[in-house]
């Protein structure tokens, strides 16, 4: 008995030593690397930088202009999570707690949205908004940001409010109170670890996402970073100080980021994912 | 206003909003997506209607039958990798078996903040030809012409990818587990306890019934996740070398923007969608035997 | 709930600005400027050609200060995907960097593009031959062709070779024979990155092609005469084969992404580098001045039972700037202007000093770094054939690069990628 509790605690530290090993030595790598000479790199990949290299920095920031792609990331990631979060909820609300026949056709679409991969909407959304006239513009970007969002957030949003119990609602509603109100007041202060949940998962697919701003914006004004970085892994730029040095800004905000909120995530999760 | 009108009201402006995003984006494209799936058109002037042809040259292309053999590999890596893994973590930290779990916790859940793009590149840099382990065999074993042939094998290549998106994935499903085995009442372990249950029968006659809901709930993201996957492997080998280690996502993408066939792509990733459902089905149906079992 | 306010501050303040920013329109063109979009295919990261083209643009827009150009960029596939999109959409730029052959016929082919041979009359003379063929059915011009591409050259390192005793082969035996002499001393033979699947094709293919076949077969190829599964074409299929399995190409080649190719060259890693002509732009930054003076450019040796030109090599005339069909007369103008501004005489002959070959006939230049002088004396004197991928069309060529990987893999044998090509090529139409 006791022998295989310590053969157990053996696997059990081998297990996660694994796992973090895996995260922290690539991680560790790249910033080393970022801050050697692309000469250096090639010829003594393991090597520490001898020398702080800080010009892969200066000019991958200044050549791929990775300061507007930076802002651009903030702003797109910021305004669509808030809008996708506040609709997913809204919807949540209104598809677990009304009861109308409508609300599980709905809820059906949704759930079919998570099947539905960006490149099969590529085409036709370009078309649709060029006709429209917001391709290559902040907004054309955003709403698509919001509705590729939508599924995931609200089936996040109706189980976790449906864990909410009918009778706060329905006593709300006696003392005279409206959906609207019942929804600001009660729904949304109960419902906060699940909101923070949202909006970090929300945030982080936004800040990531490659493909929808590649093909939906041409001005280089309003691109964002997984973008700009991608431009230093075409086959002909052959820099990988400066590749690495561009792959450090683009994963170094993520890091803190998750660090600050870590917390958050690990409560929310557990709130999203039960079985309704 | 009525209490029933009002109700009624407020329900449409709560889900009205979404809906529309959603359907303007997302299920209006898909139809005309569908509708493309049975022609022929290659961007101008109208499509011609071809029936199912799309359909047929597709699941006759040995390319494909490859590229669904790797999504179907993913799916396996996913379902049977990724989330006993995950679990095994989740347990280990909600036991207390290892010290400064903490710290374990947000380590292995870390990859999920960083764009798979740049995961892509960093595991080229680490693993490609010119890249540092490849250095490091060849400085160690004197043999400059080592290559890592394993990327080089038609049924192997994926393997590659297959560890990246474990690695990658299992740190999510670690905290989905992790916090919902943190909301069980402890009371029921700690009465099974007293009552002499082993540290095994804990796991398999309470813990895990309990789980297999959310189980089930992972596993469905699992599998659709799994056959949208793209941009990693996209970032990574493009699908090559020669088709080895392409997916349905890239045979779709390659087709319709590289060789301008819109309605053979539209048929791809119906396809996709189709299969996504089934094995979701199959999966649901699995999921609920095994509850009915349990109750 | 200090977390909720904080989240609340950093919405107020980035959004509203965002939905600001979103809402502002373009702002109108002032007087009597003329404002034209270019879409072009440029690596804004790129070291060296993204600071040249932006001089050419600057000597440009210097000389015309009525013209306001806003340019926008592509690179890799994504080009390509992109200007597949805006066609599609109407939404074509004014000015558009196309390819001569089948790459970009999707635009050319759908009437979206001018013919340029009015504004052109009278300079025809003025470019080589090759840059002045047809690209349309009824010999319509799309594009002004900027560059001469010749896509097979062997780049040798004479100090390697005379260091392990040898001398450029003058046969294709004979280069076998070196192989193993080459590898042994810890080199590789001829160092080629295929990761991407066309440079084996482009820089290697096409050349066999003429050498086994002819420039004869090769037009009944292209008219339907002949086949390519034909024996001469086997035959050059089977020689990438032998290449491959006696070792004489990049350890790994399939996984080495285009760039490491010359990588490997560059820091002579590798005695011979099969690529374009248009490495020779990056090599004139990235090779010393010392090695400059070792290094050469020369043709891949002579094959046994060769029925084609000695010594040729495969190349095309290059891509270049046409326009948009929609452009008024005032526009179409302009638009020409920046057109054989970059084609024509100026712009030929700042992008020779990179170390560019124009399509456009100029002297040889005399303060011209010694590699663009190598490239020059080079292309005067090699016999041309085609490159493949400007021959036939996008999908059978795709295809056709990806089997060749099979081929090396041994998933595929060259009789079997021979005839892929034919049943591809018949299916599309030729």
């Amino acid at each position: 008995m006791k022998r295989s509790v310590t053969i157990g605690k053996i696997l059990a530290y081998v297990l996660m030593i694994t796992f973090t090993l895996l995260t922290v030595v690539p991680l560790v790598w790249m910033i080393l690397s970022a801050f050697k000479p692309h000469a250096l790199i090639v010829r003594q990949p393991l090597a520490p930088p001898f020398t702080f290299y800080i010009e892969n920095f200066i000019l991958s920031w200044t050549q791929g202009h990775l300061g507007i792609y930076f802002l651009n990331s903030i702003v797109y990631s910021l305004s669509a999570t808030f809008v996708t979060v506040g609709l997913a909820m809204s919807s949540g609300y209104a598809l677990s707690k009304f009861q109308y026949r409508s609300g599980r056709i709905i809820y059906g679409f949704y759930t079919l949205g998570l099947l539905i991969t960006v490149h099969s909407v590529i085409v036709p959304l370009f078309i649709m908004e060029t006709k429209l006239g917001i391709s290559n513009t902040r907004l054309g970007v955003i709403l698509p940001y919001i509705a590729f969002g939508l599924p995931f957030q609200v089936f996040l949003a109706t189980t976790y409010v449906k864990g909410i119990p009918d009778s706060m609602q329905e006593s709300a509603i006696i003392d005279g109170a409206t959906f609207l109100e019942v929804f600001v007041k009660i729904i949304i202060p109960v419902a906060t670890p699940i909101l923070s949940t949202m909006f970090i998962y929300t945030f982080l697919g936004n800040w990531n996402e490659f493909i929808l701003v590649l093909t939906l914006t041409s001005d280089m004004m309003i691109r964002s970073l997984p973008v700009g970085i991608n431009s230093f892994a075409g086959g002909m730029s052959r820099d990988y100080g400066l590749q690495f040095a561009a792959l450090v800004i683009g994963t170094v905000p993520m890091i803190i980021f998750y660090m600050i909120f870590k917390d958050k995530i690990a409560q929310g999760f557990a709130a999203g994912s039960t079985k309704e | 206003m009525t209490y029933a009108q009002q109700k009624h009201m407020s329900y449409w402006i709560l889900v009205l909003p979404g809906i529309l995003v959603f359907a303007s984006i997302i299920i209006f494209p898909v139809l005309f997506s569908f509708s493309l799936s049975f022609t022929t058109w290659n961007g101008y002037g109208m499509p011609t209607f071809a029936g199912l042809e799309n359909y047929r040259t597709i699941i006759s292309d040995p390319v494909f039958l490859h590229s669904l053999r790797n999504n179907l590999l993913i799916v396996v890596i996913s379902v049977f990798g990724q989330i006993p893994l995950g679990f095994l973590l989740a347990y280990l930290l909600h036991r207390s078996m290892v010290r400064h779990g903490n710290f374990f916790q947000t380590m292995i859940f870390l990859p999920i903040t960083i764009s798979p793009v740049v995961v892509a590149l960093l595991w080229n840099q680490i693993f490609s030809s010119s890249g540092m382990v490849v250095a490091l065999v060849r400085s160690f074993t004197d043999n400059p012409q080592y290559v890592i042939r394993i990327f080089e094998d038609q049924q192997l290549a994926i393997v590659p990818i297959l560890f990246v998106l474990l690695w990658m994935h299992t740190g999510t499903y670690m905290i989905i587990y992790y916090a919902n085995l943190q909301k069980m009442t402890p009371s029921v372990l700690e009465a099974a306890q007293i009552d002499g249950a082993s540290e095994n029968q804990m796991l398999m006659r309470i813990i895990l019934p309990s789980m297999i809901g959310t189980i089930a709930t992972t596993a469905i993201f699992a599998i659709s996740g799994s056959l949208k996957a793209f941009d990693l492997i996209y970032a990574m080998t493009g699908g090559g070398p020669a088709h080895f280690t392409e997916v349905i996502a890239i045979y779709m993408y390659v087709n319709t923007f590289k060789y301008y066939k819109y309605g053979f792509g539209s048929a791809a990733s119906i396809i996709i969608v189709l299969l996504a459902v089934g094995l979701i089905m199959l999966l649901q149906y699995f999921s609920r035997r095994l509850e009915r079992r349990f109750e | 709930m200090k977390m909720k306010r904080l989240l609340i501050l950093a919405f107020v303040s980035f959004l509203i600005p965002s939905l600001l920013i979103a809402a502002g329109t373009k702002e109108s063109a002032a007087d009597g400027v003329i404002e034209l979009s270019v879409y072009h295919y440029l690596d804004q990261t790129d070291k060296t050609t993204a600071p040249n083209f932006q001089h050419l643009v600057d000597v440009f827009e210097a000389a015309n200060p009525d013209i306001k150009l806003s340019f926008e960029y592509g690179y890799g596939e994504s080009f390509h995907d992109k200007l597949q999109t805006m066609a599609m959409s109407g939404q074509l730029p004014d000015i558009v960097l196309l390819y001569p052959g089948e790459r970009t016929s999707q635009v050319t082919s759908a009437g979206l593009v001018k013919d340029l041979r009015p504004y052109l009359s009278g300079h025809e003379d003025e470019f080589a031959d090759m840059a002045m063929q047809a690209q349309g059915e009824n010999g319509e011009i799309w594009e002004l062709p900027e560059d001469i591409s010749i896509t097979s050259i062997m780049y040798t390192n004479n100090r390697l070779l005379a260091e392990l005793g040898l001398e450029y082969p003058k046969s294709y035996e004979e280069l076998l024979t070196q192989g193993p002499v080459i590898r042994k001393a810890g080199l590789i033979p001829i160092s080629i990155a295929n990761k991407d699947a066309w440079p084996m094709q482009s820089c290697v293919a096409g050349m066999l092609v003429e050498r086994a076949c002819g420039m004869e077969w090769w037009d009944k190829a292209l008219s339907g005469e002949a086949s390519y599964d034909d024996p001469e074409f086997v035959y050059a299929m089977e020689i990438i084969k032998e290449l491959n399995d006696k070792q004489m190409f990049s350890p790994g080649t399939n996984q080495l992404a285009y760039g490491q190719g010359l990588d490997d060259f560059v820091n002579e890693r590798a005695v011979y580098l099969l690529d374009g002509g248009w490495t020779v732009n990056s090599m004139v930054g990235e090779l010393t001045d010392e090695q400059k003076t070792y290094m050469s450019l020369e043709s891949f040796p002579d094959i046994p039972n060769q029925k084609g030109q000695s010594l040729s090599v495969s190349a095309t005339a290059g891509q270049g700037f046409g326009m948009n069909a929609k452009l008024n007369e005032k526009e179409a103008e302009a638009a020409w202007k920046w057109i054989w501004f970059y084609s024509g005489p100026e712009g030929s002959a700042i992008r020779q000093q990179y170390g560019r070959l124009p399509a456009y006939n100029l002297d040889e230049p005399e303060d011209a770094d010694p590699m663009i002088k190598k490239l020059i004396a080079f292309a005067g004197k090699v016999p041309m054939g085609y490159v493949m991928d400007s021959v036939i069309a996008a999908e059978p060529i795709g295809t056709f690069n990806i089997n060749l990987q099979n081929m090396m893999f041994d998933t595929m044998s060259p009789m079997e990628v021979a005839q892929d090509l034919e049943r591809m090529v018949s299916s599309v139409g030729r």
